[in-house]
C-alpha cells in the first residue's frame, strides 16, 4: 500500500517536474530573442505589410498596439494568466485568436505525422525482413545492405520536389499541393517516410542482429522450437528499441517537416511555427511550442511505455542476457561503397586544382563534359571543383557534430539510463528553426552556431536509444557476478556496458552523419553556417533544386556524394564490433 | 493461443480503420466548393497564389493587395498602365480647393451584403484607414479629412495641399467596405466589399473560394467563381500549371518560368528596381571613385539575360520602361572609377528570392577580379532587416518598387534618399539631393513632379548613390483557354469581371 502511495508521489513529481520543463523551455526560446534585445515591432509590421517603410510613427503604433512598451516580464505574466484561463491569447500579427488555428493546424501535422511514420515504419520493416528471416534458420551471414544509409542521404525536401513533378504532375490522381482528402496527404507522407524510415531501418536491422547474438535464441532453438514461433520473439525483443525511437521521430516530424509542408503547401504547426518566429509573433510562437513541447512529452512517454511492455519483466529481473558476439555481417554493396568513396576521394583532389567560385554567366547549367566533368551551376562554376572544396568544411563539420551528439547521447544513457523521458523528448520536439534562431539571436551567425543550433537537437534520439542499450545491458546476469566480486558501478559502466553498447551508437549516429550535413547548411538562411560562396554540400544541393529538371545532374552530384558519404560511414560502422 | 492472438489482430484493424474515417473528417478541410455557387457556365478559376493572408484579411496590410487582386474590394480610383488614376468606384473628381478634392461616387453600386454605396460609407471607410495601426503609407503624413456633401459626394481635405490625392485612394488599403465590415473591433472585409467577387469560405491559410457577384456595377462576372490557393513553393506553382490544377499560378520563379507546358508566361513589366546599394556613410564606399568602379563592375546586360533568364530588363536608371514618363531621358555623366586595391567589403541580400543570392554571388566575383575583397551575407529578409536599416554592410542587393501605394516617385524618392528618410539604404545624407526631393514635392502638375523626380535621379546616378541593375516582370502562369487576365503593372488587379475560363 505505501509503495503503491510512494509510487504515485512519484509519478506526481515526474509529472510536476514535466510540465516546469516544457514551460521552462517554451519561455525560454519564446523570449530569449526578446531579451538578446530584438524589437519584435519591425519583424511584425513586416509580416503584416512586405514593404511598409519602417517609419518611426509605423514602429511606434506597432509597439503600443501589442503593448511591447510594457517589457517581457508584463508580457510573460499575461501569457501565462491566459494560458491558466485556457487561452493562448492573440496572434500579433494577424490580430486573431490563436485557438483556432492551432488546432486546426494540429490536426492536419498529426494526421500527416501519423502518414509518415507508417511509410517509415513499413520502409524499416522491408529492410529488417530479410535479415530476420534469415536470422531465424540459423543464417547470421546475412548481408548488410548498403542501400538504407544511401537512402538516408536523400533530404525530404528534394524527395518532396521530385515526387511533384515526377508523380504529381502526370497522375491526375494525385495532386501537386494542397490539404483536402487523404489523397493530399500520399505523396508528403512519402518524402517524410523515406529518409526517416531508412533511418529507422538501420537501426531495426541492427537491433534483429543484437537479439540473434543472445544466447536464449540458441537456446529455444536447440529446445526444437521453430522458426515461426522464434521470429514473432526476436521481433518483440527488437521492437523495444524501434518502438522508442518511433516515439521522437513522430514527435519531430510534428514541428520538423516544415520543408516539406511548403513544397506541397500543407498547412501544418511545422509552417505556423515557423513563419510565427520569423515574425517573432510571439504568442503563436510560445503556443505552437507548447503544444508540440507537450505532444513530444506524451508520444516519447508512450514510446518509453511500449518499451518496458516489450522487454517486459526481464529488464527488472536481470533476465538479459548479454550478446554473443556474431560474425560479422559482409556488407553487401560494401565493395561498390569503397569504389565509389575511392572515385569520390580522386574527383576531391582533382578538383582541389580548379577554382570553386568562378562565375561563367555564359556558360551555366551546362551539362557534364571534357571541361566541367559533372557540369556547370546556375552561374556557370563547375560543379566537381564546388563539390572537392567543400567537402573538407563540410564532412569535417558534420562528422565534428555526430562526435559531439553521440558523445551526448552516450553520457546521457550511462548516467541516467532508467530514467527516460523529460529532457530528451522536450530537445526532440522544438522544431529546427526556432533552436536556430534562438542560437542565432544568442551567438550570432557562423559555423560554430550552425553546429550548436543542429547538435542541440540532434543528439536526443541517440539518447534515448543509448538509455535503453544501457538499460537491456545492466539488466544482465553476467554484471551480477561482477557486482558480487565488488565492481563498482564506473567500473561496470566503463568496461561492461560501453563496450558493449557503443558498435550499435555508433552505426545510429553515422547513419545520421549525410542528414547532420544537410541540416548544417539548411539553417543558413538564419545566418548561421558558412555564408555563400562557400561550397557546402547542402548549399550545392540547394541551390541546383530550383533547376532540378533543367539540370539533374547539379543535383544529383551532392545527392550522390551525401549517400557516398552515408555508406561509406556504415561500412566504418560494420567493421565496429 | 493462437486463436486468441488472431482474434487480437483484428482489433488494431479496426482501430486504424476508425482512425482513419476520424481522421479523414477531422484533419483534412472543409470540402471545397461553397454552397454559393450557381450552375453558371462561366466556371471556376483555380489559383494560385504565393502567400496566404497574413492578417486576417485585414484591409490594412499587404492583405489587402490580395483582396484587390481576386477582385473582392474596389477603391475609388485605380491607377492605369501608365499610372494614372482612373474611375473605379468614384466616377469623376475635381479638386475643389487648394487642400480640398471632391469625389463623385458611381451611381448604383452595391456592397457583397446588397447595401447600396453611398458618400457615407466611403467617408467612413477612408477615415477608419486613417485611424488604421500603423497608418497605410498612402496617408503616412496627410492630414486626411472627409465630409459628406450629398448622398454620392465626397470631399477629402487634406493638411497640405496635396496635388495626388486621387492617386493615394487608388490603394488597395484604402478600399470601400460596407458598414458591416466594421462592427467589431477588428475590420472583416467578408461579405463588405463590391468587387465583382465574394468571399465564400476562407480557411485561413491553404484556400478560399469566391463566387461571382451578380450585382456587380460592370455587370455579372464572366466567372462562376474563384478557387484560390495559396502555395508557397514557386516550383510548385509552377507544377499545379503543368498538372492542370491551376489556371493561374502567380509570381513565378525565373527557374520556372519556361516550362509551363501548355500554359502561357504572361509577363507584366514593373515599376520595381533590383539595385545594389552602396553604404555611402561609413566604410570604402563613401568613396565616390571605389562607388564608381563597383557600377563598372555590374554588368546589368549580361545579368538580366543570364540570372533572369530574360524575363526581366537591364536598367539604366532607377525608373524603367513600366514608366512611358521616363523614357528618353538624359543619363548624367558619371564619377571616373578609382582603384579597387584590395579593398573590403561586405555583400548583402536576402534569400526570399532565389534570384537575389545569385546576383550577389555573380557580382561578387566581377568584383573579386576588379581587386576587391568580398564577403558575403545572405539570409531571409526578416533576420537581415535590422541590420540592412543600421547600415551594418558595404552594398545590399534588394528589390524595390519606386510607384508602391501612391503612383508617386517622390514619396520613394523621399523615403529611400534623403536624410531622414526611412528606407534609406544608401544612408544618403546630401543637402543638395534633400533640396531637389523637397521641391519636388511641392510640384502641382503631375507631369511637373516626374521631371523634378527625374532631376533627382539624375543627382542621384552621378554620384553612384545607387547602382540599378534590372527591372523587373511579373511572371504569371495561365493555362490555356483563361483569357482576360489583368497585366497591371500595380500588381493591384489579377482576377477581374472579365477574365474568363473555356
Amino acid at each position: 500500500m505505501s509503495s503503491t502511495v510512494a509510487a504515485g508521489g512519484r509519478a506526481a513529481t515526474r509529472g510536476l517536474r514535466l510540465i516546469v520543463t516544457v514551460l521552462a523551455v517554451t519561455v525560454g526560446i519564446g523570449l530569449l530573442p526578446l531579451l538578446a534585445g530584438r524589437d519584435p515591432a519591425l519583424a511584425v509590421l513586416r509580416a503584416r505589410a512586405a514593404e511598409r517603410e519602417p517609419d518611426d510613427a509605423a514602429l511606434e503604433s506597432v509597439r503600443s498596439e501589442l503593448g511591447l512598451d510594457d517589457g517581457p516580464v508584463r508580457f510573460l505574466l499575461e501569457w501565462l494568466a491566459g494560458l491558466a484561463r485556457g487561452d493562448p491569447g492573440t496572434s500579433w500579427v494577424s490580430g486573431q485568436p490563436i485557438a483556432p488555428q492551432l488546432v486546426a493546424a494540429l490536426g492536419v501535422s498529426l494526421t500527416l505525422a501519423a502518414a509518415a511514420v507508417a511509410v517509415a515504419a513499413m520502409l524499416a520493416a522491408a529492410f529488417a525482413t530479410r535479415p530476420l528471416l534469415r536470422g531465424v534458420t540459423g543464417d547470421h551471414g546475412a548481408a548488410r545492405s548498403t542501400v538504407p544509409a544511401a537512402l538516408a542521404a536523400v533530404p525530404e525536401f528534394l524527395l518532396a520536389s521530385i515526387l511533384v513533378v515526377a508523380v504529381a504532375v502526370p497522375l491526375a490522381a494525385l495532386p501537386t499541393a494542397g490539404w483536402d482528402g487523404p489523397v493530399h496527404a500520399v505523396l508528403p507522407a512519402i518524402a517524410l517516410g523515406v529518409p526517416t524510415g531508412a533511418i529507422l531501418g538501420t537501426i531495426t536491422v541492427d537491433s534483429v542482429r543484437a537479439v540473434f547474438g543472445e544466447p536464449w535464441v540458441r537456446t529455444w532453438r536447440a529446445a526444437g522450437i521453430t522458426p515461426a514461433r522464434l521470429a514473432p520473439a526476436v521481433l518483440r525483443r527488437a521492437l523495444a528499441v524501434v518502438c522508442g525511437q518511433l516515439g521522437l521521430i513522430f514527435a519531430g516530424l510534428l514541428g520538423g517537416a516544415v520543408a516539406v509542408e511548403v513544397v506541397f503547401a500543407v498547412p501544418g504547426i511545422g509552417r505556423l511555427a515557423a513563419d510565427a518566429a520569423l515574425a517573432q509573433d510571439l504568442p503563436v510562437v510560445q503556443a505552437c511550442l507548447l503544444v508540440l513541447l507537450a505532444i513530444g512529452v506524451i508520444t516519447g512517454t508512450l514510446g518509453e511505455r511500449a518499451q518496458r511492455v516489450l522487454l517486459g519483466p526481464a529488464l527488472d529481473t536481470a533476465a538479459l542476457t548479454a550478446a554473443q558476439p556474431l560474425p560479422r555481417g559482409r556488407l553487401r554493396g560494401g565493395l561498390a561503397a569503397s569504389g565509389l568513396v575511392a572515385a569520390l576521394g580522386a574527383a576531391v583532389v582533382i578538383a582541389l586544382t580548379t577554382d570553386p567560385d568562378t562565375v561563367n554567366l555564359a556558360a551555366r547549367l551546362e551539362p557534364p563534359s571534357m571541361a566541367h566533368p559533372f557540369g556547370t551551376d546556375a552561374l556557370g562554376r563547375d560543379l566537381l571543383a564546388r563539390l572537392g572544396h567543400g567537402a573538407l568544411h563540410t564532412v569535417g563539420v558534420a562528422v565534428a557534430v555526430t562526435a559531439a551528439t553521440l558523445a551526448i547521447g552516450l553520457a546521457v544513457g550511462l548516467l541516467n539510463p532508467r530514467r527516460g523521458g523529460g529532457l530528451v523528448d522536450v530537445v526532440n520536439a522544438v522544431p529546427p528553426v526556432m533552436a536556430g534562431l534562438v542560437v542565432a539571436a544568442v551567438a550570432g551567425p557562423g559555423t560554430f552556431s550552425a553546429a550548436l543550433a543542429v547538435g542541440c537537437v540532434v543528439w536526443a534520439p541517440l539518447a534515448r536509444h543509448a538509455q535503453l542499450l544501457v538499460a537491456e545491458h545492466l539488466a544482465a546476469p553476467h554484471l551480477d557476478g561482477a557486482r558480487a566480486v565488488g565492481a563498482g558501478k564506473t567500473w561496470l559502466l566503463t568496461r561492461h556496458v560501453l563496450p558493449a553498447v557503443l558498435p550499435p551508437l555508433l552505426r545510429h549516429s553515422l547513419v545520421r552523419l549525410p542528414a547532420i550535413a544537410l541540416a548544417l547548411a539548411s539553417l543558413g538562411f538564419l545566418g548561421l553556417g558558412a555564408q555563400p560562396p562557400a561550397p557546402e554540400w547542402g548549399r550545392l544541393l540547394g541551390e541546383a533544386l530550383p533547376y532540378a529538371d533543367r539540370a539533374p545532374w547539379a543535383v544529383a552530384l551532392p545527392v550522390l556524394a551525401l549517400a557516398v558519404l552515408g555508406a561509406a560511414a556504415l561500412a566504418l560502422g560494420n567493421r565496429l564490433r | 493461443m493462437t486463436r486468441s492472438r488472431s482474434r487480437s489482430r483484428t482489433s488494431p484493424l479496426a482501430v486504424a480503420a476508425l482512425l482513419v474515417t476520424l481522421q479523414a473528417t477531422a484533419c483534412f478541410g472543409a470540402p471545397s466548393g461553397g454552397d454559393g455557387i450557381d450552375a453558371g457556365d462561366g466556371g471556376q478559376l483555380s489559383v494560385g497564389l504565393a502567400f496566404p493572408p497574413a492578417q486576417g484579411l485585414s484591409p490594412y496590410g499587404d492583405d489587402a493587395v490580395l483582396l484587390s487582386r481576386l477582385g473582392v474590394v474596389e477603391p475609388v480610383a485605380h491607377l492605369d498602365g501608365a499610372g494614372e488614376p482612373v474611375p473605379a468606384l468614384a466616377e469623376d473628381w475635381e479638386r475643389v480647393a487648394d487642400r480640398t478634392w471632391r469625389f463623385t461616387l458611381r451611381d448604383g453600386v452595391t456592397f457583397h451584403d446588397s447595401t447600396p454605396l453611398t458618400a457615407e460609407h466611403a467617408a467612413n471607410s477612408l477615415l477608419r484607414a486613417s485611424e488604421a495601426s500603423p497608418i497605410p503609407r498612402a496617408l503616412k503624413g496627410i492630414e486626411l479629412s472627409v465630409s459628406v456633401v450629398d448622398d454620392l459626394i465626397l470631399e477629402v481635405s487634406t493638411g497640405e495641399p496635396d496635388p495626388i490625392l486621387p492617386r493615394r485612394l487608388s490603394s488597395p488599403n484604402l478600399a470601400i467596405l460596407a458598414p458591416s465590415a466594421y462592427r467589431g473591433e477588428r475590420v472583416d472585409p467578408v461579405g463588405a466589399g463590391t468587387g465583382p467577387f465574394v468571399i465564400d469560405e476562407f480557411d485561413g491559410v491553404e484556400r478560399a473560394t469566391l463566387v461571382a457577384h451578380e450585382e456587380h456595377w460592370r455587370g455579372r462576372p464572366a466567372l462562376d467563381g474563384i478557387e484560390a490557393r495559396f502555395v508557397p513553393d514557386g516550383a510548385t506553382r509552377a507544377a499545379g500549371v503543368r498538372a492542370g490544377e491551376l489556371d493561374v499560378a502567380d509570381a513565378l520563379p525565373v527557374a520556372q518560368a519556361q516550362a509551363l507546358g501548355e500554359a502561357e508566361l504572361v509577363e507584366v513589366q514593373l515599376p520595381r528596381v533590383v539595385s545594389l546599394y552602396p553604404n555611402t556613410a561609413d566604410g570604402p564606399m563613401a568613396d565616390a571613385g571605389l562607388r564608381a568602379a563597383v557600377r563598372q563592375a555590374v554588368d546589368a546586360e549580361e545579368l538580366t539575360s543570364s540570372i533572369f533568364e530574360g524575363t526581366a530588363d537591364p536598367a539604366a536608371g532607377l525608373f524603367g520602361d513600366a514608366s512611358p514618363w521616363a523614357a528618353d531621358r538624359e543619363l548624367p555623366e558619371r564619377t571616373r572609377p578609382g582603384s579597387a586595391d584590395g579593398e573590403e567589403l561586405t555583400l548583402a541580400t536576402y534569400s526570399d528570392r532565389a534570384e537575389l543570392p545569385e546576383l550577389a554571388t555573380a557580382i561578387g566575383d566581377r568584383l573579386r577580379r576588379e581587386g576587391f575583397e568580398v564577403s558575403q551575407v545572405v539570409r531571409e529578409y526578416s533576420e537581415l532587416e535590422v541590420d540592412l536599416l543600421d547600415g551594418a554592410f558595404d552594398l545590399v542587393i534588394g528589390s524595390r518598387s519606386y510607384l508602391l501605394d501612391t503612383g508617386d516617385p517622390v514619396s520613394y524618392l523621399a523615403s529611400d534618399f534623403t536624410c531622414a528618410g526611412s528606407y534609406n539604404l544608401s544612408r544618403v545624407c546630401d543637402s543638395d539631393v534633400d533640396a531637389e526631393v523637397a521641391e519636388a514635392a511641392t510640384r502641382e502638375a503631375v507631369d511637373e513632379r516626374q521631371d523634378a523626380a527625374l532631376r533627382v535621379e539624375r543627382a542621384i546616378l552621378g554620384d553612384d548613390l545607387i547602382v540599378p541593375i534590372a527591372h523587373e516582370r511579373a511572371r504569371i502562369g495561365v493555362a490555356d483557354g483563361v483569357t482576360g487576365i489583368a497585366e497591371d503593372p500595380h500588381e493591384r488587379l489579377l482576377v477581374t469581371g472579365e477574365t474568363t475560363l473555356e
